[in-house]
């Protein structure tokens, strides 16, 4: 199968609601306290979680999941959401090259809120050996 | 500075990709995972980073505080390992973190977080 590069390649957006139970047992999955409210890194499922797929099911990025390492991951905050919120996430890829048969996908998500005040912006870096 | 060691197990694990709805079987499977030329099921870099924000969190006053994390996945975490994650402050707003196996190996590279007071 051809592989298309496909940066600037912009996914629609996924709506997702910020549940209590979702986020009292992934806070519990990584040690911290639920009474501290949506863990910063619960980022991993509101923002990148729900909008990755888009990447690895889309047929023109052509993007070899077996052979996929996610490499970095950057999230910054302008606020974090709260329980009950719903968010809105946008995922694009920012860059997509290729060096010696290795594939570099920067893949951004853009979530905000629901007046469409950002929240958080998440940044991976999926490296792909063919 | 903040300190927190983690040994990690396959419940733990598993207990991650449910919470993150995250399933891919190279952290379920030993199987699998061998199938693609890992040793047996590896811990999700996600719930590294994750145990890492803990640590971010507590040096920068709380969760809230947090603005920016990020960091490179440097090697494989398998049930049995033992992390260290740590955190330092690096100037105004800013931590340095690090997060060491019990072979001295930095499974965790480049990470940094910045928080508001």
């Amino acid at each position: 199968m051809g592989v298309a590069a496909v940066a600037g390649k912009v996914y629609p957006a996924v709506r997702f609601e910020i549940q209590h139970d979702r986020v009292a047992q992934f806070a519990r999955a990584i040690g911290a306290d639920p009474a501290d409210g949506v863990p910063p890194t619960f980022a991993a499922v509101y923002s990148l979680g729900v909008t990755a797929p888009h990447l690895f099911m889309d047929e023109e990025a052509g993007v070899d999941f077996a052979h996929l390492l996610h490499a970095e991951q950057e999230f910054e905050w302008q606020r974090h959401p709260d329980v009950g919120e719903t968010v809105v996430s946008r995922g694009r890829v920012a860059s997509d090259s290729s060096r010696r048969g290795i594939r570099f996908v920067t893949f951004e998500t853009d979530t905000s809120d629901a007046r469409g005040a950002p929240v958080c912006r998440s940044r991976a870096l999926f490296v792909i050996r063919s | 500075m903040t300190r927190r060691s983690v040994t990690f197990s396959r419940e733990q694990i598993a207990a991650y990709a449910e919470a993150s709805g995250d399933h891919n079987p190279i952290h379920l499977d030993d199987e699998f995972a061998r199938s693609v030329g890992l040793p047996g099921v590896i811990a999700h870099g996600m719930l590294q980073m994750g145990l890492l924000s803990t640590v971010a969190a507590e040096a920068a006053g709380g969760p809230g505080h947090l603005r920016r994390l990020s960091l490179r996945f440097a090697g494989m975490v398998v049930p049995g390992d033992t992390v260290t994650f740590h955190a330092e402050p690096a100037g105004q707003g800013r931590l340095e973190l690090t997060a060491v196996n019990q072979k001295g190996e930095a499974v965790l590279t480049k990470a940094t977080a910045d928080f508001v007071p």
